[in-house]
């Protein structure tokens, strides 16, 4: 299914319009397990982002 | 998590290591091989080798021969320990212990009392059973590999506590092995599915059905990018392999009274044959249609031999079988989920052989949902060996960590992270109602997801509707029968047969739904060339901020902004 065209009126600064924040979350527990936890224990003890794993 | 951390164990660079699932009924060793694992055979040839320990003569025997002890040494033979370690007497259920070594409380903790030497009766802990039992997986895994074992990875229940795990943990140590990590045991198996090459590491929802020998454990798993979290667990020790067992030892039991006028099961020895012999055939009946019982002098001296088909066993066990259903039905629900949601279903332990549970669940589930069992998938790993295999590839994971990096990495400062409660996605279609989900809901943040989203056949501008999503099931009953003349409508009724109605009987449609929630953000993408793709990444942070990015695929520039 394809994205809807922009309507007419539309505009926004740098054409980008924020609306509202995320409205839920919860703490849960992620199983220390697995390559990819791995990957994220070490983006979160040495404070790196995903760009910066990516390099 | 401190039970992580071992006494000065091996330099990491000179473990050897191997992953072990030990069960009330059977354990596992496996190791990795160019980070594929394979489990690891006895030296009977046995590769779930059953958690027994026999003493006879002085002599300790383990396994599979162990287990042969239990037809004519029951007292000095100690099987279905597991679940006692950790435990105080007051809390353990002896059933299983019933005709083997019966434990005792000897001041609150668990114990058996076996003649391990000669004439010396001991008394020996269920920490001290585990040790001793661990040291013969570890020499086994050792010969096979030529090299002394030094490190293990051991899965786990998802309902130890901790001081069964710090217990475990002692056991182990006492048998001279390193324990680099406890895992969850659904968890093993689902790392032993995606650590495949072929694996698809996909956002999915997994349910892990662990039927085993003395209990049955369900659990629900978000799978998110290769992270598991767990959602829901059920726990049951009512419906499990030794009930399947149980059912077709009354089965048998009744037979051999109609020719013999004696009931096998009023002398334990005729029991314990009874019962070798049951779980025999219901382990042939996963693989035939049919099986043969046979027992020499079963009791009072007769022999028994009789065939059993896989049509009747069913009928015998379907009690058991109906309960694995609710149980699974039942860990679906306490997820909050619906059996639409689920993607996946792994079954591991050895009952999950059993081809009717496998097509039960298969029943279940909607046709998209994979069921991993070998009666249901082709690809399906065998569900003996699930757990081992995950131990070892998590074992080779982390083998090369310092046992402070280990604990650091598991500790909740790092597991412990907020998960989003609805999904996110952009809104398509040419009314813009269509919501096409991006990060799905409990996906642990931070987290990254990127699509590649079509645009109108002639390009042009676009819209990025950036929204929250959730679903519900629609359920639309089946139209009703148009009703026929009011004459032979009557008659239609009395000779219409349960049969015919049956099939006629069009069943209700259930579909999930996606709705639209909260809106996040909207961005423009101009002058997309016909044909054009955009592509968008959603970046959530660990304080749940959002980045959305949105280009047309191959083009420059695009759109890029904060919530
Ligand atoms: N091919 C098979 N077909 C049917 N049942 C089987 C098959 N192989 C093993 N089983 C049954 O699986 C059960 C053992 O399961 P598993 O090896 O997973 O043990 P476990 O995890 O130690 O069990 P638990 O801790 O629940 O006692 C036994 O009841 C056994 O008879
Ligand atoms: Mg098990």
């Amino acid at each position: 299914m394809a994205l809807p065209l922009l309507p007419a009126d539309w505009s926004a600064d740098k054409d980008f319009k924020r609306l509202n924040a995320l409205s839920s979350a919860s703490e849960r527990t992620i199983e220390p397990v697995g390559p990819h936890f791995l990957a994220h224990a070490r983006r979160a003890r040495h404070k790196r982002t995903f760009s910066e794993d990516d390099r | 998590m401190a039970e992580n951390a071992s006494n000065a164990g091996p330099e990491p660079g000179s473990r050897v290591t191997i992953g072990i699932t030990f069960g009330n009924s059977n354990s596992s060793i496996a190791y990795t091989t160019d980070s594929k694992a394979e489990v690891i055979a006895d030296e009977a040839g046995d590769r779930q080798i059953p958690t027994v320990l026999s003493y006879n003569d002085g002599d300790e025997y383990y396994g599979g021969q162990a287990k042969a002890f239990l037809v004519r040494q029951p007292k000095i033979t100690i099987a279905y320990f597991r679940d006692f370690l950790g435990q105080d007497f007051k809390s353990i259920d002896p059933t299983h212990c019933h005709a083997a070594a019966h434990p005792e409380d000897t001041s609150g903790t668990v114990s058996f009392s076996v003649k391990d030497k000669e004439e010396e009766s001991s008394t020996l802990s269920v920490s001290e059973v585990s040790t001793r039992f661990m040291r013969r997986l570890v020499s086994a895994a050792s010969d096979y590999l030529g090299k002394k074992v030094t490190s293990a990875v051991i899965t786990v229940p998802t309902s130890y506590t901790e001081k069964q795990r710090e217990a475990l943990i002692k056991a182990a140590n006492d048998a001279g092995l390193e324990i680099l990590q406890l895992i969850a045991d659904p968890v093993a198996a689902i790392l032993a599915y995606d650590a495949r090459p072929e694996a698809d590491i996909s956002d999915k929802i997994v349910v892990v059905a662990d039927l085993g020998g003395t209990r049955s454990d369900v659990t629900v798993v978000a799978s998110r990018g290769g992270m598991y979290t767990i959602l829901a667990t059920a726990h049951d020790f009512d419906f499990a392999g030794v009930h399947l067992d149980n059912a077709l030892m009354e089965h048998f039991a009744k037979e051999f009274m109609k020719k013999h006028n004696t009931d096998p099961r009023s002398n334990p020895k005729s029991l314990a044959k009874l019962r070798l012999e049951a779980e025999a055939t219901k382990k042939a009946l996963s693989l035939g249609s049919n099986a043969q019982f046979s027992v020499e002098s079963l009791a009072d001296g007769y022999d028994f031999s009789v065939s059993i088909n896989r049509i009747r066993y069913e009928m015998v066990g379907r009690k058991v079988f109906d309960g694995f259903n609710r149980l699974v039905e039942g860990a679906v629900k306490k997820a909050g989920l619906d059996v639409l949601d689920v993607d996946e279903v792994v079954m591991c332990g050895g009952t999950s052989h059993t081809p009717r549970i496998a097509n039960n669940l298969r029943g279940i589930f909607p046709e998209t949902t994979t069921i991993q069992a070998p009666a249901t998938s082709t690809t399906a790993i065998n569900p003996s060996e699930l757990q081992a295999r995950g131990a070892a590839l998590q074992a080779s994971l982390i083998q090369e960590y310092e046992a402070a990096d280990i604990e650091q990495s598991t500790h909740p400062a790092v597991t412990t992270v907020k998960h989003i409660a609805n999904a996110i996605g952009v809104v398509t279609g040419e009314n813009g109602d269509v919501f096409l989900p991006i990060m799905p809901a409990e996906t642990a943040v931070p987290a990254r997801r990127t699509v590649q989203i079509p645009t109108p056949a002639e390009g042009g501008d676009v819209l990025v509707r950036v929204v929250e999503g959730g679903t519900h099931i629609k359920v639309t009953k089946p139209e009703p029968k148009p009703a026929k003349e009011a004459s032979d409508d009557k008659e239609d009724d009395e000779d219409d047969s349960d049969f015919d109605s049956d099939e006629e009987e069009e069943e209700e449609k259930r579909e999930k739904i996606w709705k639209i929630g909260g809106e996040l953000a909207e961005a423009a993408i101009r002058g997309v060339k016909k044909g054009g793709k955009v592509e968008v990444t959603i970046n959530v942070a660990a304080d749940l901020g959002v980045t959305v990015t949105a280009r047309e695929v191959g083009a420059k520039g695009g759109v890029r902004g904060q919530i």
